[in-house]
């Protein structure tokens, strides 16, 4: 008995497909047509052209933004690339209470973000754990700024990144290297190389395809950044909002009842646009290597 | 083809985005309103994060209203604290804004800009009669005619000292500042005892600030920022001095407002702002210090907090709907709410001598709660509420880069004006 109708996918995509419809590409469209109109939560607005990019250019909040967005980047990018490698390496061990340093490990990737960060803000104010212990000790005479200057902000923010990444990403390889031949460590033993040549020449190479997707996480989230730098700087992007993500820039301009929409929606072009091009040069880069 | 199919139901959907996100002018016409019509029928009131602490006294006013127009019925929206102006402004944005809905001043503007909000000046010739003036000026807006709210109820800042790092650290309680000069001259002296330990000043300077020393945020015809004067030079120069010096604690540079609270909380810090009933707020997070706090009125203007009720243009009930705004906003139940909600005053000018307010217990708490009353009769509201929160933002970090040297005060103003012009002009 034929049961099957020719709508029968499309019942079975329908609900999926209305999601990304209308929770996906909607609001995409409407962000690239808000980009070009000076539009408020309110009454909407009108066409302006291109005079919001124009703003970009002579916005030093941006550039700061861009700059902190990038520095992010290119600081988390190595690395989340290779700690969760290899504390992987080092947690894939059959040893007695592995399972206890897995779970502990994992165990920030649970914890709210925005709880983390606020722990971390305790620790890193001038009166906070960190700064006092340096000073009991004898390390520091002044407490270091972690809060208020603007790279030790910057640096404050991407430790706690890379610290809450961490496990997530140790889960990943983990998996990763379950498929990385034993026999090929044991050949490469056996011709004499030692811990750090396997891990060079027979782990990275068979989890290369996983490097590139944490890679790609990675870049994507590091542009992204919110919420460490909204925590630790209560939501005022550091001392003159210099260590602002570009995320929090969108932010500025887009909450409350008068959010400046046009400009808000240009940024997240913006931030769209260079998100997608290191994407696309590490798939580039991969495909070359292969 | 499928490349043609997919460009058509892309342009289809960009077409469709640009009529939806409403690049249309709003309808602010100033048609005239009849609300003489019979109270009776169904409104709808919505409040703000009132339940369940205050359901009863809420529902007691319902009641009252119910029964004092008999034939009404009131349906109570409470919407959470968070996400507030969203809920507000969806229901603006879809045109199911209640009947009656609580909004603060900056909340009702843009309501009011796109012609959602009665003037309820226009519909009720005793509004400045049975109001106090500033408060009724908080819903006046530059550019607008009319009032947009019935004011419900105000607060306004005192200052609170620490009694006991005052006197350990040299200062004397019967001689508090007035100025910021005397302000800043006493934080030295709290610097110096204390080896830097315990400060007095852990604030930044804002708009309010400006304002306070009698800066003009905005041109007379409220089209233009204009504070970048050397009045308002002055004022961000003297803190900065004062951070230079270390009189402040350097996290100031990044602290949200409330930051001078929590260090206070703390004694960290021996003065901070707060409204009225902050004594007993503090008291729950650490009981030993409210008793060794006294208040003082504000330095300079008091600022003014005030809440409201405004009443949808677009409602089937007006006449209900402005009866219901006013019932909740008379007299006697704003004195009655400020009974439950010790801190909040009452915006009637029926309630000016109510001893409830304008008479201490003789407790620490009553005298700031004495001293808040007393001050609303000068406080004003001393950030224009055109300053919207990415204007605030950029100031405040314009202001923090003057505080902290890395710009000169004037440049920050200068800065600050124009990109506050920019927003505001686009």
């Amino acid at each position: 008995m034929k049961t099957q109708r020719w709508f029968t996918p499309w019942l079975l995509l329908g609900p999926a497909l209305v999601w990304l419809l209308v929770f996906n590409l909607w609001p995409a469209i409407n962000t690239v047509v808000l980009a070009f109109t000076n539009a408020k939560p309110l009454g909407g607005g009108s066409f302006t052209g291109v005079a919001n990019f124009e703003r970009m250019l002579n916005d030093d909040q941006l550039v700061y933004a861009l700059v902190n967005s990038i520095v992010y980047m290119l600081v988390c990018l190595p690395l989340l690339l290779f700690l969760p490698l290899l504390l992987a390496v080092l947690l894939e061990k059959k040893l007695p209470g592995i399972t206890f340093f897995r779970t502990a490990f994992y165990t920030p990737v649970i914890a709210s973000a925005v709880v983390v960060a606020l722990i971390w803000t305790w620790l890193l104010e001038d009166r906070g754990l960190v700064n006092g212990l340096a000073q009991q000790l004898g390390f520091l005479t002044e407490p270091l700024p972690f809060l208020s200057g603007r790279w030790l902000l910057l640096f404050s923010a991407i430790s706690l990144t890379v610290w809450k990444g961490l496990g997530y990403y140790m889960i990943i390889y983990l998996s990763a290297l379950g498929n990385v031949s034993r026999q090929l460590h044991e050949a490469a033993a056996v011709d004499g190389a030692g811990p750090i040549r396997r891990f060079w020449s027979v782990t990275v190479p068979g989890v290369r395809t996983t490097m590139l997707l944490v890679s790609v996480l990675v870049t994507v989230s590091a542009l992204r950044v919110f919420t460490e730098l909204f925590v630790l700087t209560n939501g005022t992007g550091g001392p003159g909002g210099r260590t602002m993500s570009l995320v929090m820039l969108i932010q500025m301009y887009s909450r409350g009842f008068t959010g400046h929409l046009g400009y808000a929606s240009a940024l997240s072009l913006l931030l769209f646009v260079i998100t997608v091009g290191p994407m696309l040069l590490l798939l580039r880069l991969n495909r070359k290597a292969a | 083809m499928r490349t043609r199919l997919a460009g058509l139901a892309l342009s289809s959907a960009v077409l469709t985005a640009v009529a939806g996100c409403g690049l249309s002018d709003a309808d602010t016409s100033d048609d005239q309103v009849d609300i003489t019509g019979e109270i009776k029928g169904t409104v709808t009131l919505q409040t703000w994060a009132l339940k369940p602490k205050f359901t009863d006294y809420m529902q007691g006013v319902i009641d009252g209203f119910e029964e004092k127009y008999p034939g009404t019925t009131v349906k109570w929206l409470d919407q959470p604290g968070d996400g507030y102006p969203e809920k507000v402004l969806s229901q603006a944005a879809s045109n199911e804004l209640p009947d009656v809905t609580n909004l603060p001043p900056e909340f009702a503007l843009p309501l009011a800009e796109q012609g959602l909000l009665l003037d309820v000046d226009q519909a009720d010739d005793k509004l400045r009669e049975e109001y106090v003036a500033g408060a009724v000026a908080s819903y006046e807006y530059a550019g607008q005619t009319g009032v947009y709210g019935y004011p419900w109820y105000l607060n306004t800042d005192v200052n609170y000292w620490n009694t006991e790092l005052l006197s350990q650290y040299g200062l004397d309680e019967t001689k508090l500042p007035t100025t910021i000069e005397e302000l800043v001259a006493q934080a030295r002296i709290v610097k110096e005892e204390s080896d830097g330990k315990v400060h007095l000043l852990s604030r930044m300077p804002s708009v309010e600030d400006l304002t306070q020393a009698g800066v003009d945020i905005l041109s007379p015809d409220g089209k233009e920022f204009v504070f970048n004067t050397p009045e308002a030079v002055a004022v961000l120069d003297t803190y900065r001095d004062a951070f230079a010096e270390g009189l402040l604690p350097r996290n100031v540079l990044t602290d949200a407002y409330l930051g001078n609270m929590e260090l206070f909380k703390k004694q960290q810090v021996a003065w901070t702002t707060g409204g009225g009933n902050s004594i007993n707020t503090i008291k729950v997070d650490n009981p030993s210090l409210a008793e060794k706090i006294i208040a003082s009125p504000a330095i300079g203007t008091p600022p003014l907090y005030t809440q409201g009720l405004s009443v949808a243009k677009g409602s089937d009930n007006l006449s209900t709907a402005v009866a219901l705004a006013r019932w909740v906003t008379s007299a006697e139940n704003q004195a009655a709410f400020a009974e439950v909600v010790p801190g909040i005053f009452p915006s009637t000018v029926a309630s000016a001598q109510d001893p409830q307010f304008s008479e201490s217990d003789g407790t620490n708490a009553g005298d700031a709660k004495k001293i808040a009353f007393t001050s609303l009769a000068e406080a004003e509201a001393l950030k224009p509420v055109i300053v919207d929160q990415a204007m605030t933002d950029f100031i405040n970090q314009q202001f923090s880069l003057a505080i902290s040297g890395e710009i000169t005060s004037q440049e920050a103003l200068d800065k600050a004006v124009e990109k506050c012009n920019e927003l505001l002009n686009n």
